[in-house]
């Protein structure tokens, strides 16, 4: 399902609409090009999540948790060169007790688990706030939430 | 002989001091199947002052360091065998190294048939390990094995024989392996956590036999692996 945003706060709204859907556990795979808002949406979806405290690019420290009314991880792979160094991280168990978001999922699908939320985040080449964001429940532990999930994505789409 | 016994393998901080007559004080923290946040980097270095505070020991006196090397928490490994080989480098004592699904398997020695260790690998998967009790411990008849609940059901009805399960792994999984059959039985959760009378007994007889490493040899028992280098198409352009 596709929604088009307007800016950063659009996309935040979005963002949440989906986290209030995540349960601990659930693996968020984000991609989308250097700039497109991978970052904001986290920001958004933290929120709907209970972190107060800012959310920030883990580019460097690769790994950024946060206390909400769940934990939340917030991962950015797009250092690392090899597979095994996400095992390293320790991200299964990551996987108990947070929701944990994952930049550049894509480029790690091959070890992550088969049952995640996509989000790919296209920019648009004729506006610089419009953002194409393509949202994907994969998975049975999805099952009992897509119906929920389908229906805050077009209440954001038309929000917005 | 004074023997600093350490295992993180799973949520549960395990400390022992021990002599050549036994334990002198064990520490743990947290349960192999808690819930709560496991807590390695914040518990261990504590526990290990207190013991030796209870003890009326200090590092000083350390003879070797015993750790549990897993498998299991990646975390938690790497807090306690990174503090096993510090300790030991700093004191200039030697490591000795025991696999944490040893220390499982070892209460079980007098039991009849199989005795099967398992730590929670997480992702729907478990560390095993097939043992069969000896005249004074177990004998390890598998290899350190990572697999589905279903590879290890299938494996023990292969096998046929009476085995007994015990460990973190099998009572997350406990509704697989109690409709095994008849001839498997799972271990409540007494047994969820690596033993650490077995690591003080076990690390002194190999202490005893010279049966260690420097601090540098000591690596955590990591079966997950991967081995491929991610295919970044955008990183290059």
């Amino acid at each position: 399902m596709t929604v088009v945003t307007h800016g950063a706060v659009e996309t935040q709204a979005l963002a949440a609409a989906v986290g209030a859907l995540l349960r601990p556990g659930d693996v968020v795979v984000l991609s989308g090009d250097l700039g497109a808002g991978k970052t904001t949406f986290v920001k958004g979806a933290a929120r709907a999540l209970g972190v107060e405290e800012p959310v920030t690019s883990p580019t460097f420290t690769i790994v950024q948790e946060y206390d909400g009314d769940v934990p939340v991880a917030h991962v950015d792979v797009y250092r690392l060169e090899r597979l095994q160094e996400l095992h390293d991280l320790g991200f299964e168990e990551l996987l108990d007790r947070h929701v944990v978001f994952v930049e550049w999922g894509d480029a790690v699908a091959p070890v992550l688990p088969a049952d995640r939320l996509e989000v790919r985040i296209g920019l648009d080449a004729g506006d610089a706030d419009a953002r194409t964001v393509a949202i994907a429940a994969v998975g049975a532990a999805w099952d009992d939430r897509r119906a929920a999930l389908g229906a805050a994505l077009t209440r954001a789409g038309a929000g917005g | 002989m004074l023997l600093l016994g350490i295992d993180t393998a799973t949520r549960r901080v395990g400390v022992v001091l021990a002599n050549e007559r036994g334990v002198i004080v064990r520490v743990e923290l947290g349960g192999a199947t808690d819930a709560a946040p496991p807590r390695h980097a914040e518990s261990l270095a504590p526990a290990i002052a207190w013991a030796c505070e209870q003890a009326g020991v200090t590092p000083a006196d350390l003879s070797a360091v015993a750790v549990g090397t897993g498998p299991g928490m990646f975390t938690g490994l790497r807090v306690g065998v990174t503090t096993a080989r510090a300790l030991a480098h700093a004191l200039r004592v030697p490591v000795v190294p025991v696999p944490s699904l040893d220390l499982l398997a070892y209460p079980l020695r007098h039991a009849h048939g199989l005795v099967v260790a398992t730590i929670d690998a997480r992702r729907n998967e478990l560390y095993w390990a097939v043992y069969r009790a000896v005249p004074g411990g177990v004998q390890r008849e598998s290899g350190y094995e990572m697999g589905s609940p279903d590879e290890l059901r299938a494996e023990l009805e292969a096998r046929g024989e009476p085995a007994l399960l015990c460990g973190d792994g099998v009572l997350r999984f406990r509704s697989v392996f109690e409709g095994a059959g008849h001839h498997v039985t799972v271990a409540g959760p007494a047994h969820a956590a690596p033993s650490l009378t077995a690591l003080a007994e076990l690390a002194a007889a190999r202490y005893e036999r010279e049966e260690f490493c420097t601090p540098s040899e000591v690596l955590p028992l990591y079966l997950r692996r991967s081995d491929a280098e991610i295919a970044w198409d955008r990183k290059g352009a």
